[in-house]
């Protein structure tokens, strides 16, 4: 067993809180077909419990920390962090401008050479703007300070 | 019949439109870049382009989905022979013979042998998906409510247990995609059910969204969690690459073996393209005169792989298109293409003006193996080294198509922050065992099931009887209980040797 999954399934279960306080909030008969799917997700979840229950008895308790060894905290933080930033410029400073900030800042920060930066960001926004806005005519965010 | 020949000659003619071959050509070869890029999966490819498909015509946005796809199962054979890491997990198996071919010097024979066999593999699955899917159609036509209901658990059922590790974690994640699936408007009693106040929920989570997250978010989230390794360069080689005619003469028991190894595995819904290259492999080797070359660099290997892998994508769509049963990840996706171009997968498509586009569509796949085996006999040096394309740049490229993709849809950036949340929400499945795959086949399916349960229930006054009121429902049951038990049956056909099929 390992203890990660006792994280999956408290989730599990928060999720079948969390919708059954909405489903109750619902008229009664729109409430029937929620409630089923939120048993049978409570009833797999419990299902699991068991398993992991048996599973630590017969072979013990690992971590589960093994599928995270490759995890590199330093990395993925800092590049999660950049497209949230990403996603919140975007509305503000418009698609092409807040895409090169971000193109050149995750590039910068994984240490890629100043050449394949302005070569990746150049291409990609090529394609994009060839793509998306001429050829399927969309049209991308373009800023509100700029309109 | 005359019919059929028909729909068939014409279907041909419509794909042989400029624009249809402009899309073959496109679609084939960023099939190929995506499919030798180790990180990035066929799946991936289809969800992040099939944005690009919205304006197109049916017909040509499925050729070209249908083309990516392709390309990107053959595509996984170059990195696979020239850097000995697969680009796709279809290609797991062609890695073992193709690269100690390359250490051989024969990395040219091993590339002219996975496109010679993607092509036979690919093109001969056509034949399948031409003569089963007209007639499993008819039969869908006879479905009613209870018989939707039981084929949607049927899908459900078969997909959360086949493609997870543990298939108690699989049905979970097919339940919790259920429950997102009751997002939006409860269209028989026009209650909103959990839109959080958000009018774009109306209609419930856009599918289109979800699969770009689960997909290619998720993706490019693994990728960032890891060290960026420099990869291998891969290997000159100057050998041929085209076979001579006994060797093609050899290779022709294998692929034929393969072949329908592919195509059944294609269309049994929950098994795929890496289960396949396993089974053809393993098949060519317990066929061969040459038993002592396998491990050594055998091209009968690579060709049994390869054949098999490229001999899904006929099969596996058959399901998909008559059933509206997507068997595995890159058939829900493509899916999901089709239902965004207004058509519902089902009997429907073999019927009247949607009939056209569907044998087009037909027609299309078969030129796409020509284009295929084209593209990839004058274009693998190219590959090759595309190949080497470091995670750094994929990161931020795949996230920029991500966003872009998903605003694409509505022209809405409500959009872009559910594909966000899907992407989070695919990355937390993927670490900790859950399956996307159920997921978004629990979206896909969850409407369809939904509505001919209740259905069922109005006919007959709320009795749920009527759930076990016809052969067919009784046959879909017990598929259902051969879904779950599929696990057993598919790990004593495969000896475990394939892993999961994300």
């Amino acid at each position: 067993m390992k203890k990660t999954d006792i994280g999956v399934c408290a989730v599990m279960y928060s999720v079948c809180l969390f919708f059954l306080t909405m489903t109750l909030q619902l008229p009664k008969a729109a409430q029937i077909y929620p409630l089923c799917i939120i048993v049978l997700l409570a009833a797999l979840t419990t299902l699991h419990v068991i398993n992991m229950v048996i599973a630590a008895l017969r072979q013990g308790v690992t971590s589960g920390l093994e599928d995270f060894k490759d995890f590199l905290p330093a990395q993925f933080f800092p590049i999660f962090g950049m497209v949230m930033v990403y996603l919140a410029l975007m509305p503000w400073v418009g698609f092409y401008l807040s895409s090169a900030l971000f193109m050149l800042g995750a590039l910068l920060f994984l240490r890629v050479k100043w050449w394949q930066i302005l070569l990746a960001g150049i291409v990609l926004l090529a394609l994009v703007y060839g793509a998306f806005t001429v050829f399927l005519g969309v049209r991308l965010p373009a800023g509100q300070l700029f309109s | 019949m005359f019919e059929t020949l028909g729909l068939m000659g014409q279907g041909f003619m419509n794909a042989l439109h400029p624009v249809n071959l402009l899309a073959m050509t496109a679609g084939t070869t960023i099939g190929i870049v995506i499919g030798c890029l180790p990180g990035l999966s066929a799946a991936m490819g289809v969800a992040l382009l099939l944005p690009m498909t919205f304006s197109m015509d049916a017909s040509t946005g499925m050729i070209m989905l249908g083309a990516i796809y392709c390309g990107a199962i053959f595509g996984g054979s170059i990195s696979a022979i020239l850097i000995h890491t697969p680009g796709t997990p279809a290609s797991a198996a062609t890695a073992i013979e193709g690269y100690q071919m390359t250490l051989k010097g024969q990395a040219g024979k091993a590339l002219g042998t996975a496109c010679i066999a993607s092509f036979f593999g690919g093109l001969l699955s056509c034949i399948s998906l031409y003569f089963f899917a007209p007639i499993l159609g008819q039969l869908a036509m006879k479905f009613g409510s209870p018989e939707y209901f039981w084929l949607s658990i049927f899908g459900l059922t078969i997909i959360a247990g086949v493609s997870s590790k543990s298939m108690v974690k699989g049905l979970m994640s097919g339940a919790l995609g259920l429950l997102l699936s009751t997002i939006g408007m409860d269209q028989i009693e026009g209650v909103k059910r959990f839109m959080f106040g958000q009018s774009s929920l109306y209609e419930g989570i856009n599918v289109t969204c979800a699969l770009i997250g689960l997909f290619s978010m998720s993706q490019a989230l693994i990728l960032a969690e890891a060290r960026i390794k420099e990869r291998a360069r891969a290997r000159e080689f100057s050998d041929s690459m085209l076979l001579s005619r006994k060797e093609l003469k050899t290779l022709a028991p294998t692929i034929g073996r393969s072949w329908i190894i592919g195509n059944l595995v294609g269309i049994l819904p929950g098994a795929g393209a890496s289960i396949a290259c396993f089974m053809g492999y393993n098949t060519a080797r317990q066929f061969s005169k040459h038993k002592e070359l396998f491990g050594h660099g055998s091209y009968e290997g690579v060709a049994g792989s390869e054949a098999a892998n490229n001999a899904v994508t006929g099969g596996s769509l058959i399901p998909m298109l008559t059933l509206g049963i997507p068997g595995e990840s890159v058939t829900a996706v493509l899916m999901g293409g089709l239902i965004i171009q207004g058509l519902t997968p089902g009997p429907n498509l073999f019927l009247g003006e949607t009939a056209k586009m569907t044998y087009t569509f037909f027609a299309g796949f078969v030129l796409i193996q020509f284009f295929m085996l084209g593209i990839g006999l004058l274009g693998c040096r190219g590959f090759a080294q595309i190949a080497r394309l470091s995670d750094a740049i994929l990161i931020p490229s795949v996230t920029i198509l991500c966003v872009v993709g998903s605003f694409a849809i509505h022209q809405n950036f409500v959009d872009v922050v559910i594909m966000m949340i899907f992407g989070v929400i695919g990355y937390l499945s993927r670490k900790f065992g859950l399956n996307n795959a159920a997921i978004v086949l629990a979206l896909i399916l969850g409407p369809i099931g939904e509505t001919g349960l209740r259905r069922s229930l109005e006919l007959s006054e709320g009795d749920p009887s009527i759930l076990f009121s016809t052969p067919v429902c009784w046959v879909l049951i017990v598929l259902c209980v051969l879904g779950v038990l599929s696990p057993f049956l598919m790990n004593r056909m495969t000896g475990g040797a394939s892993d999961v099929e994300e």
